[in-house]
């Protein structure tokens, strides 16, 4: 879901007219570039002015008040192929107002390109909600780019899952709420490889070229401190991020990684160019609805667990109507529909009984899929990611891509 | 005003809008990255002018093995095309006759398809499953564990297919413009057919030949479609490196001395093949 690249990108404009994103997945793929990679260059020729903040707590917060105003329209840039359409439509009938639902966000750095320089401003732009993740995110309620929420107008927020509430980059969650969290483990193809448990078997050099790792820096070294060094990514200086670069670099020089990708790794696995991938959890989802043989797993070692989060930016045109959609996104019943749609981690409570009632048999079997609803066993296994100072990030983005190849 | 002030600015009227493009879509950005290419910093803390020429050696040493895979690939798809091209294009211009036209179209057909399409098309065709990979196994050309996707060998026919057209047609039209008569001539004077091909038909399509192989030599060093789709990192070419240094990285004043140093070699292998194959066939080639 976060780093696509072109094919991904493609099979998204090949397929726009699908009907249901569990269908549209695991055909063949394609690619078209973003046409906002031409607007992160066009921003990327301006020089900046020099803005720095400490690392830790953005704007203090006040406190808020955004009084109730009449809604008319709702401006949300999210990713592609992640929200359930009718609930677009459920929206303008509750409401009589207009979620303006954009698909614009194909990777959090491009994003970032995009707005950075009227955010760098301090002016608005144009979108109410943006849903980034968590690093990203950070990032932004840091450099003070974020609206904090008036939670009188969110009495749902009530209903996020616990373990979600206390972020290190968001105490309390004033700046932000969980929109979906999912999880990167290892998928993999049964009938090739068998079952797999661990880490190491991504390293069995019987499947040398056929395994496929993440191009999310966080994601894929975070599985190889886990599995290789025994550390935990949470707690991780920029040494042992380091360190892990420089396993992955001798992984593969050895010829072991296939490729570095975003999703497009799930055409390779569907095709069987690729027998084990680092996936995140809700394509696996749907990728295992058309092809049975294919399994997501959380390796012994631990895996992956991240967020993308929305957040209003700041200079919202209607930072009100922001919170109203937040709101109703938290409504146990439209979390479900979406849940049941996306197929990711749910971060609202009380949509496993939604689901686990719903008349349709294929949506009540959501209810009992691990991957969507993680028991308890595998959350511990699962690990949230360092926070990282800019330098700190721009070296580990060096040394990553020093692995990766670009 | 009088006529012959008024026809003596005819020629920049003319040059106007030509001039115009140049300076606005060529001109004005690349001096805006010469700008960002001599800045320091990050996005975060905000670039700053400071002369920092060490971006530019820093960049080419971290990146030689990409500059220099770039390079490779681009020279050995051109040849290819060239073998490729050559007789197809000769072909067209004094066998094909009615079908001429139909020939013509039908290179130029891939272009109703976007490139990237397909390029990922060529996945397919490659896959480790698939007909071709299978075949080739079968006859032993590819290893048990052998494949053909995501290796350079499929790099470079990417970019060898996807720039065949740019080859083709400059050489069709410099091979389609010879008097045959000369070859006749040629012929008359008892040359060899060989001869004859070597001595007149060859120097005669030399421009076609720089045009095409400029064509398709520039674009083929600083793609990065077919690197990304066909090959692995260990495929990437530089073009990748700048894309990611752009879009994922935000390194822009690194991944602006890349383009620069790009430009500069290129422009230093143009220079170079042009001399050798002399400076009146590049202008004829442009003609």
């Amino acid at each position: 879901m976060r780093n696509e690249s072109p094919e991904s990108a493609l099979q998204r404009l090949l397929e726009q007219d699908r009907m249901s994103r569990r269908r549209f997945m695991g055909r063949a793929g394609g690619a078209a570039f973003g046409m906002t990679a031409l607007g992160a260059l066009l921003s990327a020729c301006g020089p900046a002015e020099g803005q720095n903040e400490s690392s830790s707590g953005g704007k203090t917060t006040e406190a808020v008040s955004h009084p109730k105003t009449a809604l008319d329209t709702v401006v949300f840039s999210n990713w592609p192929l992640y929200i359930d359409k009718d609930v677009i439509k459920d929206f303008k009938r509750e409401f009589n107002a207009t979620l303006k639902y954009t698909e614009d966000i194909n990777d959090n750095n491009e994003f970032f390109g995009k707005v950075r320089q009227p955010l760098e401003q301090g002016d608005s732009i144009g979108r109410d909600l943006v849903a980034l993740t968590d690093w990203m995110a950070a990032r932004w309620i840091r450099l003070g780019y974020t609206e904090p929420i008036d939670e009188k107008n969110v009495p749902n927020k009530a209903n996020l899952v616990d373990n979600l509430v206390n972020m290190s980059f968001d105490k309390g969650r004033k700046h932000s709420l969980p929109w979906q969290s999912g999880m990167t483990g290892i998928g993999y193809n049964k009938k090739v490889v068998g079952e797999v448990t661990s880490f190491k078997q991504l390293l069995d050099p019987k499947y040398k070229g056929k395994v496929t790792f993440l191009s999310e820096a966080r994601d894929t070294l975070g599985l190889v401190m886990l599995a290789q060094m025994g550390k935990n990514p949470e707690d991780a200086t920029i040494d042992d991020i380091l360190a892990a670069t420089e396993e992955l670099d001798k992984i593969n020089r050895s010829g072991q990684i296939r490729k570095f990708t975003g999703n497009e790794y799930s055409t390779d696995l569907a095709k069987g160019n690729v027998v084990m991938a680092v996936a995140w959890s809700g394509d696996m989802v749907q990728l295992k609805a058309d092809n049975p043989d294919l399994e997501f797993v959380i390796p012994e070692e631990g895996g992956m667990l991240w967020s993308d989060n929305m957040m209003i930016p700041q200079k919202a045109p209607s930072p009100y109507g922001a919170e109203v959609a937040m709101n109703w996104f938290y409504d146990p019943q439209v979390a479900a529909k979406i849940a049941a749609y996306v197929n990711y981690v749910t971060p609202v409570k009380g949509v496993q009984e939604i689901l686990a009632a719903d008349k349709d048999k294929d949506t009540a079997a959501l209810a009992e899929n691990t991957l969507i609803f993680p028991d308890d066993a595998t959350r511990q296994r699962l690990h949230a990611t360092a926070e990282l100072s800019v330098e700190e990030e721009q070296q580990m983005n060096e040394a990553f891509a020093g692995v990766t190849g670009a | 005003m009088g006529l012959k002030r008024r026809r003596a600015l005819v020629p920049f009227v003319l040059l106007g809008p030509g001039l115009a493009w140049l300076v606005v879509f060529y001109a004005i950005p690349a001096l805006t990255q010469l700008y960002v290419s001599l800045q320091e910093g990050n996005f975060e803390v905000g670039y700053q002018f400071t002369w920092n020429f060490s971006t530019y050696t820093e960049a080419l040493s971290d990146y030689q093995e990409q500059i220099f895979r770039s390079l490779g690939y681009a020279a050995v798809a051109t040849i290819l095309c060239f073998v490729i091209a050559f007789p197809l294009a000769y072909f067209i211009a004094f066998k094909a006759g009615r079908f001429r036209n139909l020939m013509l179209l039908l290179v130029i057909l891939p272009f109703f398809t976007s490139y990237l399409i397909r390029t990922v098309a060529w996945q397919t065709i490659l896959a480790d499953n698939g007909f071709v990979a299978e075949r080739l196994r079968d006859v032993g050309v590819l290893g048990e564990e052998g494949r053909l996707l995501a290796t350079r060998t499929a790099v470079i026919a990417g970019i060898t297919y996807n720039f065949l057209p740019f080859m083709v047609l400059p050489l069709y039209v410099s091979l389609e413009k010879i008097d045959r008569r000369l070859v006749e001539a040629a012929t008359d004077l008892y040359a060899s057919r060989r001869v004859a091909f070597t001595r007149v038909t060859l120097p005669l399509a030399m421009p076609g030949i720089i045009a095409g192989s400029l064509l398709t030599f520039i674009p083929a060093v600083g793609d990065f479609v077919n690197a990304q789709l066909l090959g692995t990192s260990r495929q990437y070419m530089i073009g990748n490196v700048i894309q990611s240094k752009f879009l994922v990285i935000t390194d822009y004043p690194s991944a602006a001395a890349l383009s620069f140093i790009l430009m500069a070699i290129v422009l230093t292998c143009v220079l170079v093949y042009t001399r050798v194959l002399g400076r009146q066939n590049l202008e004829e080639a442009v003609i």
